[in-house]
């Protein structure tokens, strides 16, 4: 860690960049966003933002299940119930009794009232706050090299299954005649969204993660003409506006987590004219 | 989907009907037959306050309304148990001072509910006092205008107990004598204790400390500790990078050693300060959570100055 910091210090030789917990929070910024960018242009390809949204608000009965069970690390409990929510949502959706967004609304309201239910039993829900929205500024090392792991990961599902999760994606008739089981890459992706979320919740917030997720995509999507200057330009938004809203945050004495999502907001409205201009 | 037709519709609406009068008998009161006074603590120190007085007697039944892990009451918000327990008690006893935020929407709610204020008589300091931080000024205070938090200080917590101690004999005055042995005994313990720590903290070598929300102000007065900063003036208000740094700054520069945080909260603000400076984090208790027992204040206070011991000496 110490050699990563002389290479920070030497690179940056700025103001904010002499402590050690904003080198940590860049490093965590650099690491989650890209992430965050790439699993998002999925996301809106799928439709699926308001169904990141709810999976957001089971981690409050996720942090409330773990606090019931005593368990030290929230992060189990709310990876386990975000699973576990995410496969009940799909498939209710694939029983097709009701349409997809009425099924997630009702899986999204249990899982807030539920989560508020469980935390202010016992009498303290301000205590949980920071989970809202996050607190990327405490990362610790281990935290970081938790970050690494699940980059690492990510970038090794991605490159084995994106292909055929694509396809499934954006045709899954054609998927099926060429014998890829949708069901099985849409509920890897479930599960993969599942992940992702309930890991960077400590750090980003439950209110804040879904904008992350969806703003550089949706920002991307108004400038590019295909498929692959979509996510490099979603990567892009998404770790531009997170360090330029970390560092900004430093000056202006802002929360971190609010000022990178204002950032990626404004990126999204000035995609939004420029791409209408083109088109026109 | 099945329309539900007359017939349906009228079982269901008979169904709702017959088991809404079902949950609304069993609401109904029961008397109790022996007379008992119902005495609430608002919670935590104020309960084990009253615990102590009135110790062995007869015919008092003592709640705590939040519970024990619920820690200091900042934006408690009253469940419906809550309002249950307040209007079936005697008397509610609260901390006072702006502690109990809900208390002006109980006043008005329950008719002839009996409040013992504990802070009555005790001079409150203004909330963010003696910190040099403008972040909070402008904002409407409108009840947190002083630092609730009087019975960590030990001088307070003795006037408190004398507060409680005469409210309940207003309340039922045949168990005077009770009341005051009790109570008298418990100062004399106070007491003791409040000797015993300003004698152990006389000769300690560094007065600056840096405490984790503003429990300790009254602690630090009394103790003649110097809060150099607070990391989150509210619990749940997190610093900001801007905030973290000049905390940072602060404590290389003034040399402070001893961060103290508490342990209804997680230190992750804390831990990134001392990760960055010589500063160390230790645990110090407000006494706002822990076992229902008479002794709790005393052992937890006792506690606090082996840890105050250990990190400024």
């Amino acid at each position: 860690m110490d050699g990563i910091y002389a290479v920070m210090d030497f690179l940056l030789p700025f103001d904010w960049a002499e402590y050690d917990f904003m080198k940590n929070a860049l490093l965590a910024v650099l690491m989650l966003t890209p992430l965050l960018g790439f699993t998002g242009t999925m996301i809106v390809n799928n439709k699926l933002s308001f169904f990141s949204d709810a999976l957001g608000h089971s981690a409050l009965t996720g942090i409330g299940i773990g606090v019931l069970l005593g368990i030290d690390n929230y992060m189990i409990s709310m990876v386990g119930f975000a699973l576990l929510f995410a496969l009940c949502i799909t498939g209710i959706i694939q029983s097709e009794t009701a349409s997809s967004d009425t099924i997630i609304g009702v899986f999204s309201a249990v899982g807030v009232s539920l989560g508020v239910v469980l935390l202010s039993a016992n009498g303290g829900f301000t205590k949980y706050s920071n989970y809202l929205i996050g607190d990327i500024l405490a990362i610790s090392q281990s935290e970081l090299l938790l970050l690494a792991i699940v980059l690492a990961a990510a970038i090794v599902i991605w490159a084995l299954i994106f292909n055929r999760l694509l396809l499934a994606s954006v045709n899954a008739d054609l998927a099926s005649s060429k014998r890829v089981k949708v069901r099985l890459y849409n509920n890897l992706f479930v599960i993969m969204i599942a992940l992702l979320v309930t890991i960077s919740i400590k750090w980003v917030g439950i209110m804040i993660i879904n904008s992350l997720l969806v703003l550089p995509a949706a920002a991307g999507r108004n400038v590019s003409s295909s498929m692959r200057s979509y996510h490099v330009t979603s990567v892009l938004f998404s770790m531009v506006s997170g360090v330029a809203g970390l560092i900004s945050s430093f000056y202006f004495g802002t929360s971190a987590g609010g000022t990178i999502v204002l950032f990626a907001a404004v990126i999204y409205f000035i995609t939004f004219f420029a791409g209408r201009k083109r088109k026109a | 989907m099945t329309v539900l037709c007359g017939d349906k519709l009228k079982k269901l609406a008979a169904a709702l009907i017959s088991l809404s009068l079902v949950l609304l008998s069993g609401c109904i009161r029961s008397e109790d037959k022996v007379e008992k006074l119902n005495i609430l603590a608002s919670f935590y120190p104020i309960y084990i306050m009253a615990l102590n007085i009135t110790d062995g007697v007869e015919g008092v039944n003592l709640q705590c309304m939040a519970r024990e892990q619920t820690g200091c009451l900042h934006d408690f918000k009253l469940s419906t148990e809550d309002m249950r327990s307040i209007e079936k008690a005697d008397s509610f006893i609260i901390n006072g001072a702006g502690m109990e935020g809900f208390i002006s929407d109980v006043v008005g709610r329950v008719d002839g509910l009996n409040i013992i204020d504990s802070s009555v008589g005790i001079e409150l300091l203004a909330s963010g006092h003696n910190h040099n931080d403008d972040k909070h000024e402008g904002h409407d205070h409108d009840e947190n205008e002083y630092n609730s938090h009087l019975w960590v200080s030990v001088a307070n917590c003795i006037t408190q107990v004398e507060n409680i101690t005469e409210g309940i004999i207003r309340l039922d005055p045949k168990n005077e004598t009770k009341y005051r042995d009790n109570s008298n005994r418990y100062i004399e313990k106070l007491r003791n204790l409040k000797n015993k720590m300003e004698e152990s903290l006389a000769d300690i070598s560094n007065r600056d400390i840096i405490t984790f929300h503003e429990a300790f102000d009254y602690f630090a007065e009394e103790f003649d500790l110097n809060i150099v900063s607070v990391i989150e003036r509210e619990p749940g208000s997190e610093p900001n990078a801007r905030d973290l740094a000049d905390i940072i700054d602060l404590v290389n520069e003034t040399g402070v050693h001893a961060l103290f945080v508490e342990p209804q909260y997680p230190e992750t603000a804390a831990d990134v300060i001392a990760a960055e400076t010589d500063a160390q984090v230790y645990t110090l208790d407000p006494g706002v959570s822990g076992d229902m027992d008479k002794d709790a204040y005393i052992d937890i206070m006792n506690n606090n100055l082996k840890v105050l011991k250990n990190a400024l000496s």
